[in-house]
């Protein structure tokens, strides 16, 4: 008797299912790798975390009891266990820094960054993509050499000496913008922070100067932001375009009678839309964790700006915190790349 | 959706045009409030929060705004001091109320000393001074009748320091009756007073956003009279740069801590003023006089030279712009009992001579100092105009928390160090530098310089009632720190404020917590 034929749709689903738990099990090392690295930094930073809070003139009863409460008179191994097992209870510590539980600033400062970098993105990758193939396609012309030339800037200029620039000249010159922040004090605190978008909840108070006023303040972060992200999409698609069109099935469109522009968006783009999403997808990221500059210029009470000042003042709690957020988008957006990239791509597949 | 993405930028950034005005009844402060741990009063002990706290809560006894060597009463009415029996016996305003419509009661400030001390956070050490500990409080306030009190201490401390220690923020007397609502386990409120607040100043505190901004609110029943504005955003902007843009907008009406370059560019601007205040922050260099691996830094020769090779004039006028003086001795100008002579300046010539006298070759030492302005704008300048004396200092620049747990675990050889006093009184400076226990923490004892007969005439000096005898304690105490001792104080700030000319009113005083928001108008 012939042995049974396995199930192929059970076989899909133990696949599936084993893909996923190896998912989850990576997310999950990941996440306790980072916490580990970050603790072991904190802890190994010369900065005295207690004197940080109490100052140079307090007591020493004083001095013992921050330390007691910080639980930094226990061994490294056991605080960080400590720490583990109130994350696994949802428990993320109190900020030193703010007095306030850690998750409660993170959803408070993240969504700031999120609306700026998503904003950014957006225009980013839009003009950058474009710009980028443009490059390409006439490779060597003047537009090739400016694009390049504006693009060298970005990858080159300080970001925080740019962003004054601009505020010196669209804010204080020209008084085309309004200032550092995100709202007008006769908005930030009557308009109610229901979802923490400043775009959002302008629009949800039904305010329709207060949406208007937060959009005038989005412009110019968002600019600066995006004109960072633009600056190596623009490269990076170009680069990745030239390549692509010295392969020989586009030497075959060209013999074809294909025109320049055809081949570009028919063939080269579609092949490398794998290489456009991982860019866009890494300019995302280091956009949620690296606008500090951007914030700070700006005013901007984001993740960085709320990282920097956690840093700077050894608040372990608030620099474990934002790290494992950032740690997770870092990981969920590279996870959700790769998925376009193997729904778009039948090579990866 | 980038045709329609893009002109809704452009046509948002082009027609926002009227930027440029803060709110009408409304003073819109810029400064950086990242500092902030608490606004708590028994907590606040960071410049921010010390800034804020008078704002929202009062004292029994403040030192007077345009007179701080005179004390005033505020919610006390009068009192009464027995120097034998360290007491201070003390009326309250019968009619004073809190911001909550309660009325002011003894109740409410033992309450407060209570908390305060037996919190014990990172300010509880002024009220240590009296006495106070967590064990002995209970027994040291006691309720008289329903306006008046008796507050003992057990320390040797004269009812005139007493006041003094009483005029400080972290003796803020807050509103038990609200608090006691919000009181979580044996917190005293702690939790939920870093956030609001429960007091009887000319504000309230109507929202508290961490690193973002404070906003007060007009107290209309405030026991000193209603403030004249309806409100004050204290906003955080942490740039510097967009501090100055913003001021010279006009989105700003009061812009503080600009470094000396962004003051310099607002001198004389139209529509600002650049206000310059005394502070009483003082910079100090300190040799430790306990490192055993360089001896030559417990030589009093070594000292005596060292007071000769700091160039004094370049550091204040051409290094910091004009944001500090030349000051040469413990108590800061402005404080009773200071001494404003500066008998020392830049001369390697003498200084070489007293390090030759005293058989002194190959001099050297290192310097730990915080690596940001002014300390290692100074710290560079010691460094040349040591080494034209024949001293070589190596610096070691770090963060200022490394620079503070370096010198606290006494591993420093000498440290360039700011002291900005805790109380209006010189005992402040007295305990810190010319007080040496051997169990103290005090600047003395963190650079193990053993001094019993100074300590002697520190204990005196705070016990001594009469006033002006008590003053020429100190001033003797400064001369002999000036001449014999391991520190050489180097210069005193100047608060650089700029506001806009329409703002009317505005105060500031030589302590941290001197910042007056109530008499101003715009």
């Amino acid at each position: 008797m012939p042995a049974a034929l396995p199930n192929p749709t059970a076989q899909r689903t133990r696949r599936l299912l084993s893909a996923l738990l190896q998912s989850l099990l990576t997310l999950a090392l990941t996440l306790l790798g980072l916490l580990l690295v970050t603790f072991a930094l904190s802890a190994l930073s010369p900065v005295d975390r207690v004197l940080q809070i109490v100052g140079d003139h307090a007591s020493q009863s004083t001095y013992d009891q921050v330390r007691h409460q910080l639980g930094l008179d226990r061994s490294l191994p056991v605080q960080f266990w400590h720490y583990l097992v109130n994350l696994a209870h949802g428990d993320l510590g109190t900020a030193s820094a703010t007095g306030q539980p850690v998750l409660h600033d993170l959803l408070a400062a993240f969504p700031a960054t999120l609306e700026l970098a998503t904003l950014a993105l957006i225009i980013g990758a839009v003009f950058g993509v474009v710009a980028g193939v443009l490059c390409a396609r006439y490779a060597g012309s003047p537009w090739d050499f400016a694009v390049r030339t504006l693009t060298l800037l970005g990858n080159s200029v300080p970001i925080f000496w740019l962003g004054l620039l601009m505020l010196a000249l669209f804010y204080a010159k020209l008084q085309w913008s309004p200032g550092p922040g995100r709202l007008d004090d006769i908005y930030q605190f009557t308009i109610e922070a229901k979802t923490g978008f400043a775009l959002i909840d302008t629009w949800l108070s039904g305010d329709k100067e207060a949406f208007r006023n937060a959009l005038s303040h989005l412009v110019l972060p968002v600019l600066l932001l995006a004109y960072y992200s633009l600056a190596s999409i623009t490269r990076l698609t170009r680069s990745a375009c030239l390549s692509e069109m010295n392969k020989e099935y586009i030497l075959l469109a060209r013999a074809k009678g294909a025109g320049e522009m055809s081949i570009l968006l028919r063939h080269v783009l579609p092949n490398i839309r794998g290489t456009l999403l991982t860019v866009i997808a890494l300019a995302y990221t280091s956009m949620l964790e690296g606008a500090v500059l951007t914030e700070t210029v700006f005013s901007w009470p984001g993740i960085g700006r709320y990282l920097t000042t956690a840093l700077f003042a050894g608040d372990t709690a608030a620099i474990m915190g934002g790290t494992l957020l950032i740690g997770v988008c870092f990981v969920l957006i590279n996870n959700l790349t790769d998925v376009l990239v193997r729904l778009t791509d039948p090579r990866v597949r | 959706m980038t045709r329609k993405l893009l002109p809704l930028f452009v046509l948002t950034a082009l027609s926002a045009s009227a930027y440029a005005a803060t709110p009408p009844n409304t003073l819109v402060v810029a400064q950086g409030l990242d500092d902030i741990v608490s606004l708590d009063p028994a907590e606040a002990n960071e410049l921010s929060s010390i800034q804020t706290v008078p704002s929202l809560y009062q004292r029994l006894v403040q030192p007077d705004r345009n007179d701080p060597a005179k004390i005033t009463p505020i919610l006390a009415e009068s009192w009464q001091a027995d120097a034998a029996a360290k007491t201070l016996t003390i009326k309250l305003k019968s009619d004073a109320k809190f911001a909550s419509g309660n009325p002011l009661r003894p109740e409410d400030v033992i309450f407060s000393y209570t908390r305060a001390v037996t919190l014990n956070k990172s300010p509880a050490f002024i009220l240590n001074v009296l006495g106070w500990q967590p064990d002995n409080i209970a027994s040291q306030l006691k309720k008289v009748d329903d306006h008046t009190l008796q507050l003992s201490w057990t320390a040797d401390v004269s009812p005139a320091v007493a006041l003094n220690i009483l005029s400080t923020p972290i003796a803020s007397i807050v509103d038990e009756k609200l608090v006691a609502a919000n009181v979580k386990g044996s917190d005293f409120g702690n939790e939920w007073l870093k956030m609001h607040s429960a007091g009887s100043g000319a504000f309230k505190m109507r929202v508290y956003q961490p690193h973002q901004a404070i906003v007060l609110e007009a107290n209309e029943t405030s026991p000193t009279g209603a403030p004249k504005l309806k409100s004050v955003i204290i906003k955080n902007v942490p740039d510097p740069a967009s501090r100055r843009l913003l001021i010279q907008q006009g989105d700003a009406d009061v812009a503080r801590d600009l470094g000396a370059d962004q003051i310099d560019a607002l001198q004389g601007k139209p529509g600002l003023q650049v206000l310059s205040i005394p502070s009483a922050e003082q910079n100090y260099l300190v040799f430790n006089t306990g490192n055993s691996t360089n001896p030559l830094l417990a030589n009093p020769a070594f000292w005596e030279a060292a007071r000769w090779l700091v160039d004094y004039n370049g550091i204040t006028k051409d290094l910091l712009k004009g944001q500090y003086f030349v000051h040469q001795s413990f108590l800061p100008v402005g404080f009773p009992g200071a001494l404003d002579n500066t008998p020392f300046k830049f001369d390697p010539a003498k200084a070489k001579e007293i390090l030759a006298k005293a058989g002194i070759k190959d001099a050297h030492f290192t310097l730990d100092v915080e690596n940001k302005p002014p300390f290692i704008t100074i710290a560079q300048s010691m460094q040349a105009s040591f080494a034209q004396g024949g001293v070589k200092v190596d610096l070691l620049p770090a963060a200022g928390s490394q620079v503070y747990a370096r010198v606290r675990a006494k591993q420093h050889q000498a440290a360039i160090r700011l002291w900005i006093p805790d109380y209006f009184d010189a005992h402040s400076n007295a305990s810190a530098f010319a007080y040496n226990d051997g169990k103290s923490s005090t600047v003395a004892g963190l650079n193990s310089w053993k001094i019993p007969e100074l300590n002697k005439a520190t204990l005196a000096a705070v016990a001594e009632p009469d006033t002006a005898k008590r003053l020429d304690l100190y001033k003797e105490m400064q001369e002999e720190l000036q001449r014999h001792s391991p520190y050489v104080f180097i210069d005193q700030g100047k608060t650089q404020i700029v506001v806009r000319d329409n703002v009317k009113g505005y105060q500031q005083g030589l302590n941290a917590d001197m910042v007056w928001y109530d008499r101003v108008t715009k």
